[in-house]
């Protein structure tokens, strides 16, 4: 522990770092202990409205509120949460509620099994989902997104109603991974206020819990402990004070309210999310050792790409070519050999390339893989930056096409409170939009390439050039590959299933 | 161009048709025409899809006796000009 690099928080903390739960108001609102409930409660009732709307609602994606809410305005708001807070949408996570419901039935005895406690499953979950709303042409299907909520729902209450713990969060959740990534470069994170504190504590009710009769019994009482629970310590092993970054952090907050001490906050986090240092995290180890998430992390650059490369006219064009040149009518052939090349293909010779070209450059100690994995980390903001152009700008320029649709589903009830549906509500007009995702794909790359140079620095302290060179290549063409994609004309096609 | 007959192949004069064109993914503005009769039963509207893509079209007719009627019809692959 003495030998670990300290926290990039630590080295400038000079000041007192903003903390979200000091602040009048929604700090009081947010150590409430029924906070997260309170406010699981309408993502909740608005899953409930999707699902009935998917199923019984307009056939059509622009008139219901399953895709509205959930293509539109939910990825919308949620890039723009992660970049100006936090991961606040698992805090809210609605899944989470109803499993926690179930838990007072169902007392899960098992672990997860220990060959699946990593992220390899839920990466090939994303990819799946990824490739799925493609093929499908999820977004163009009302009924299709609500089988999709369905599913999760379902998915959740049934592997936590099994496996204890927060096993779906942490190994199965697709948009869990996808915001524990993202998450990397918000602002703020849960984390402990004064390491002296955590030092002389004896209880670690953060990770333990906070039971009635002390945690020294629960060891003995096995499954019966949940009657003796009074606060769940963190589900998701994330032990307090060597916790670094959001990575599998799911707000939940369950630390905060444990802490006899008043000491975990909602603080502000360091610039690059604690990537450039390669600290030991306690649920998770060293990124530069994690096979499994540098996998996550160019699956979210890479799939940035393929998800904003999936509505434009020349990748229809290129679809329909392979199609035909592989004898196939049925589009998946073609979508799949796609998702492998951009995926698969495209990122292991890039990224094999760099590090390559890093290691006879620069000299460095490091195998190939293990050169690949730590720098990998360093496209997060790129990745990021390229989700948030495309969803900003569906978000952006359709903010308001859910008024219509609520005054429509509100009419359809035979109660026309709301009056006419205004067809004609958009949102910010794509001209005033598209220089904004231009802007956002520069601080992006910007920041990657910050990323990147101190990963360099820390590799190499010599002649950082050599480290660094290849990597900003990388960070370039994915770059490039972004901002051509943003300036194609959209082309949105309801399926490609449909040809 | 569209053409209105009724049930015994009787074109249907009269009728206000409004055409309205959506596109296949949510936040995207639909598009609002008003059809004119150009000859008996048949009625003509210039649409200007705004953007390459899958469009429905739905037709929001009200006859002369005030009756409504809807229709869809899918127009999917529209091409930049």
């Amino acid at each position: 522990m003495a030998a670990q690099p300290q926290s990039p928080v630590d080295l400038d903390s000079d000041s007192e770092p903003f903390d979200l739960l000091r602040v009048p108001g929604i700090g009081r609102l947010l150590s409430w202990r029924h906070s997260r409930t309170l406010l699981q409660i309408p993502p909740l009732i608005l899953g409930a409205i999707m699902i009935v709307h998917g199923f019984f609602g307009p056939s059509l994606a622009p008139k219901n509120l399953a895709t509205t809410l959930g293509w539109v305005q939910f990825r919308g708001v949620l890039v723009l949460v992660l970049l100006c807070a936090g991961n606040f949408f698992c805090f809210a996570c609605p899944f989470m509620l109803v499993r926690d419901a179930a838990r007072r039935f169902f007392h899960p005895v098992l672990n997860w099994p220990r060959r699946l406690r990593n992220k390899w499953l839920s990466v090939g979950l994303f990819v799946a989902l990824l490739f799925c709303y493609e093929l499908f042409g999820l977004w163009s299907s009302p009924w299709w997104t609500a089988w999709l909520i369905v599913a999760y729902f379902a998915g959740a209450l049934a592997i936590d109603s099994v496996f204890k713990h927060a096993s779906f969060c942490k190994f199965v959740c697709p948009i869990g991974q996808f915001n524990f990534v993202a998450s990397l470069i918000s602002p703020l994170e849960v984390k402990v206020r004064d390491k002296g504190v955590c030092s002389a504590c004896s209880t670690k009710d953060c990770i333990k819990g906070r039971y009635a009769s002390g945690p020294e019994l629960v060891v003995i009482q096995s499954a019966s402990n949940q009657r003796d629970l009074i606060q769940r310590g963190c589900e998701l092993a994330l032990f307090q004070p060597l916790k670094s970054g959001n990575m599998d952090c799911t707000f939940c907050l369950d630390c905060v309210h444990a802490c006899p001490h008043d000491n975990v906050g909602i603080v502000s986090s360091s610039a690059d999310g604690g990537m450039a240092v390669d600290l030991v995290r306690s649920g998770i180890g060293r990124f530069s050792r994690r096979k499994d998430i540098a996998a996550l992390v160019t699956v979210f650059t890479f799939g940035a790409l393929m998800n904003a490369f999936g509505m434009v006219s020349p990748v229809y064009a290129l679809e329909a070519r392979m199609s035909r040149a592989l004898h196939v009518r049925n589009p998946a052939p073609a979508l799949g050999l796609i998702f492998c090349v951009v995926l698969i293909v495209l990122p292991a010779l890039l990224l094999g390339l760099a590090a390559w070209v890093t290691k006879a450059w620069s000299g460095s100690q490091l195998a190939l893989l293990p050169l690949a994995v730590r720098y990998s980390y360093g496209l997060v903001p790129l990745g990021f930056g390229i989700w948030l152009a495309h969803y900003g700008y569906h978000f952006l320029t359709g903010m308001l096409t859910v008024i219509p649709v609520i005054q429509s589903a509100v009419a359809s009830l035979g109660y026309p409170l709301l009056g006419e549906p205004r067809w004609r509500l958009t949102g910010i007009p794509v001209r005033i939009v598209q220089p904004l995702e231009v802007g956002i794909l520069v601080l992006a790359l910007a920041a990657s390439l910050i990323l990147i140079h101190r990963l360099a620095e820390e590799d190499s302290g010599d002649d950082v050039r050599r480290a660094f060179a290849p990597w900003v290549a990388v960070g370039i063409l994915v770059w490039c590959a972004a901002l051509w994609l943003i300036l194609q004309p959209m082309d949105m096609r309801g399926t490609l299933m449909a040809g | 161009m569209l053409a209105l007959s009724d049930a015994f192949a009787k074109p249907v004069t009269g009728a206000g048709v409004s055409v309205e064109g959506d596109m296949s993914h949510a936040g995207m503005a639909p598009v609002f025409y008003q059809s004119k009769e150009v000859e008996p039963g048949r009625y003509r509207s210039d649409i200007k899809f705004s953007m390459p893509g899958d469009w429905t079209i739905l037709l929001h007719v009200t006859l002369a006796d005030g009756t409504k009627v809807e229709r869809q019809i899918e127009v999917p692959g529209v091409a930049a000009n």
